[in-house]
């Protein structure tokens, strides 16, 4: 499972993304080689976030394509992206609340339990909805949740409503899952759990891509890390190389200085 | 302990148990009516369908403003083909439904590329353009003036067994079975995977995006689905009633359908049902008792503001509060430390 | 040709009134994010005032128009206070209330003067001819309050404190209360003058369209076509999008009928809906 593979199985080649006159992503080109954890870094407002809602199909690339296993997959729409095996989480708790855990997870196993719109009537679809929670337990279990299952999202501890973001996602069996800001908030002891957790999901055979803030886990966490700036590519390479460019470091410097400046006024 | 076995087969016959009641109840009912009143239950059960199909499309957190005017899509659609090319009823009935839920599927185009208040704006729009539709168009809609002499159900008379729907009772009767056929298939829709994704859309479209959700889709169905049932609503009015026109389904019936929701409460599927039953009641018995008939809109604006105000739930939120507080009172004021107020 | 002028002087009319419905439509929905389902009964009501004071007890003509202004928009207020205010977190319920408060106005309107249309004689009956076509001095009167209301409205909102503490509540309402605004305060002022300019418009055109406890409804299906069209939020495109649709709507009642020029209307507003949601004049959608 973990042999490098040569081929990307997640691509982007000179993706551009402008709102009216702000250009946020600005010929932006990686790709991400199958059975690996992706770190994408950068200083505040350097277009990660815009470059994932672009990857996961929230927005159209104004320019520039995305390739996932091979296909062009650009501006096609979010679902079909996940259908495809390319599914991305939520910064913070972006979930069902209303629900309780179990049904969030169910609803992550939407692709997976098929039935016509009869079947559901007549509720001959019961064999493939208990498969469809046995999968949706086992999901939870992956992630040490399975005692609250039936508890209502809005109880759980933010730790465990992060968690169950990601079972939701890894629920719809994706081959590649986009993590969002997946520490952010986090104590340590809580970001040393998920990033275990991270690596088992990647052990599952699950290519992983994440956006973060938490510069030590990235460095500890990812094989290898793309570093974005004013919207475009400033390095890439393995987290050694990374962490002592020069280019990196005054890029964060000078963010640094910039929100120091912004702070103070 | 809920979930052991025993505890949901008993719950399950006790629930069984209520509904065979509740049909007992409704089965006796016409007979302590009288003509006039028997006249307003058939519509009151007429009603029950169209505002627990307008709760379907709310699942997905849209509120349409168009609601009424799918029903007289139905009404008109069912009327027509009976009236003009001679479809036997029931199965003009049918197809009214189904020209409604067609109408719904081709107006999805436009407002699902809408949420929110711009959706509620654009079903209002889309509603407003059918109904000048109906009014401009004498041929074959009738103009201003509707469609009157309305075919009405054809009898039963097999020998043993002669129904006549022209008597209220009779029809209160058809209309209960049909209606009811068709809150089960409402409920089991919404018991179902499709009600949970329905859910799942209203609280986090986005969540519900990123797993494979088809939302474009999902919002179209329940709008295709409530539409149906509008539209089979809308029949069942046009061939009892036998004539309709465009001011019967204006914004004034859609108010009066959204007063019924959300004073019932969309949070439940019996609660927008209750809120119907409860108002109508409160209608025909007090306000027509009282000679304040005029005053209806009146009075049901007042109820409208004061349970968006006080009542975010609906009625139906009641019966567990008022619960709480007689368990309080019993308990005693020392138990809860607040006081029994 | 002279029908064609003439229609135009008819559409000039007709845009007037509806610019000065439609701008506090949307500035209310600015401020707080709501949209008042019952502007249209405001307007009705500021017509039965001039019903009541003018054509019943006599009093005379502006006078009438003023107290329509004062009153309406003190319903106004009643509206903000008791409906959007503790509504403020939640819009959906603030539209809804707004239906349930409409009904409440239309059933007062026909306790008080009956379902029939109220007759208000006219002020003045003479008419001047521009260019061939026939201008009454009412509409001429309609015309010239708009343009004067509107200037007024444009002056107070670019260079009074008020104005620009409306206009940042409508632009980002938090910042806007971070700069020490405050929204209780600003939201009454918004309500109280977009409640009497729809009153305003109502009692001005009282005498020119026979008003009804029903004709709120018309007027809200217009002030929506123009909100949507000019965009939400959007002050001058409310301006452009009733002088538009004003045009449009009197030319095609002229040339075919009232029912298809609201149907063209209507589907005007859809299509403005799909293709461009934040109307032809709004700001461009942000990341």
């Amino acid at each position: 499972m973990n042999a490098p593979d040569e081929r990307p199985i997640l691509e982007a080649r000179g993706l551009t993304r402008r709102f009216g006159g702000l250009v946020a992503v600005d010929n932006f080109s990686f790709s991400v080689r199958e059975g690996a954890i992706h770190g994408l870094i950068g200083p505040n407002g350097a277009g990660k976030t815009t470059t994932f809602n672009v990857i996961s199909g929230f927005y159209a690339p104004t320019a520039g394509q995305v390739f996932f296993r091979g296909l062009d997959i650009s501006g096609r729409k979010t679902s079909t992206l996940a259908a495809m095996g390319l599914v991305r989480t939520f910064q913070g708790s972006t979930l069902f609340q209303e629900f309780s855990a179990l049904d969030n997870v169910r609803v992550g196993r939407h692709l997976g339990a098929r039935a016509r719109f009869l079947s559901r009537l007549l509720g001959t679809d019961r064999s493939s909805e208990r498969e469809a929670d046995a999968k949706a337990l086992a999901t939870l279990a992956f992630f040490g949740l399975e005692e609250l299952a039936d508890e209502p999202v809005s109880n759980l501890p933010h730790g465990h409503q992060r968690m169950l973001g990601m079972a939701v996602a890894l629920a719809a069996e994706p081959r590649v899952m986009l993590l969002d800001e997946p520490f952010t908030g986090m104590n340590p002891e809580e970001t040393r759990r998920m990033m275990a957790l991270v690596r088992r999901i990647r052990d599952r055979g699950v290519t992983v891509m994440l956006v973060e803030h938490d510069m030590q886990a990235v460095m500890n966490l990812c094989d290898i890390i793309t570093v974005m700036n004013f919207g475009a590519l400033l390095v890439e390479g393995v987290p050694e190389v990374v962490r002592n460019d020069p280019a990196v470091i005054e890029a964060y410097l000078g963010s640094a200085t910039a929100n120091g400046a912004n702070d103070a006024a | 302990m809920p979930g052991t076995g025993t505890g949901k087969l008993v719950r399950r016959i006790a629930w069984q148990l209520r509904l065979v009641f509740l049909f007992a109840v409704l089965a006796v009912l016409p007979y302590l009516l009288s003509y006039s009143q028997q006249e307003i239950a058939v519509l009151l059960v007429i009603n029950v369908l169209l505002v627990s199909s307008y709760r379907l499309l709310t699942l997905t957190g849209e509120w349409s403003l168009g609601h009424v005017v799918i029903m007289g899509v139905g009404a008109y659609a069912s009327a027509l083909l009976a009236k003009r090319l001679g479809v036997s009823v029931p199965v003009s009935l049918l197809l009214g439904g189904g020209i409604a839920a067609a109408t719904a599927a081709v107006l999805s185009f436009p407002l699902f590329r809408m949420k929110g208040f711009y959706f509620l704006i654009g079903s209002f729009a889309a509603g407003e353009i059918i109904r000048l539709i109906w009014k401009r168009f004498t041929e074959p809609f009738g103009g201003p003036k509707g469609l009157k002499r309305i075919d009405a159900f054809p009898d039963i008379d097999i020998g043993f067994l002669s129904i006549d729907f022209f008597e209220p009772v009779n029809y209160y009767f058809l209309a209960l079975v049909v209606v009811s056929a068709s809150l089960f298939v409402l409920y089991r829709i919404e018991r179902s995977r499709i009600g949970l994704t329905f859910h799942a859309i209203h609280w986090q479209d986005r969540l519900a995006e990123s797993v494979g959700i088809d939302t474009f889709r999902y919002r179209t169905l329940a709008f295709v689905i409530a539409s149906f049932f509008a539209g089979i609503a809308g029949g069942l009015y046009a061939h009892y009633v036998g004539a309709v026109n465009p001011t019967r389904f204006g914004v004034d019936q859609m108010v009066y359908v959204l007063v019924w929701a959300i004073v019932g409460g969309t949070a439940t599927f019996h609660g927008p049902i209750l809120g119907v039953v409860v108002l109508t009641v409160i209608n025909e018995i007090v306000l027509r008792a009282l000679g304040l008939d005029t005053a209806r809109p009146l009075i049901y604006g007042a109820i409208l503001i004061l349970s968006v105000l006080y009542l975010p739930n609906g009625l139906e939120s009641l019966a567990p509060r008022v619960r709480e507080r007689v368990r309080r009172w019993r308990s005693g004021p020392a138990a809860t430390g607040e006081g029994a107020g | 040709m002279d029908l064609l002028w003439q229609t135009a002087v008819n559409a000039t009319y007709a845009a007037s009134y509806m610019a000065l419905i439609a701008v506090w439509l949307v500035m209310i929905f600015g401020v707080m994010g709501v949209i008042n389902f019952a502007h249209g009964e405001l307007y009705m009501v500021g017509a039965y005032c001039v019903v009541f004071l003018y054509a019943q007890e006599n009093f005379p003509f502006l006078l009438a128009v003023a107290a329509g202004l004062i009153f309406v928009g003190l319903v106004g207020l009643v509206m903000e206070r008791t409906l959007f205010r503790p509504l403020r977190d939640n819009p959906l319920g603030g539209l809804i209330a707004s239906i349930g408060f409409l009904l409440i106005l239309q059933t007062l309107a026909v306790f008080g003067f009956g379902r029939r249309m109220g007759h208000v004689p006219p002020w003045t009956q003479d008419k001047f001819e521009v260019f061939g076509a026939i201008l009454t001095y009412q509409r001429l009167f309609v015309i010239a309050a708009a343009i004067v209301l509107l200037a007024a409205l444009w002056a107070f909102l670019k260079r009074s404190k008020f104005g620009r503490a409306l206009r940042a509540c409508a632009q980002d309402a938090e910042a806007a209360s971070l700069q020490g605004i405050s929204m209780n305060q600003t939201a009454r002022i918004a309500m109280f003058i977009g409640a009497a300019l729809a009153g305003v418009a109502g009692a001005l055109t009282a005498p020119l369209v026979s008003p009804t406890p029903y004709i709120g409804h018309s007027i809200i299906v217009t002030a929506f076509i123009i909100i949507i069209v000019g965009g939400v939020g959007s002050l001058e495109g409310a301006v452009i999008a009733a002088v538009l649709y004003a045009f449009v709507h009197t030319f095609v009642t002229t040339f075919f009928d009232g029912v298809v020029a609201n149907i063209v209307g209507l589907a005007l507003m859809l299509a403005v809906l799909v293709v461009r949601p934040t109307g032809l004049f709004g700001a461009k959608e942000r990341a």
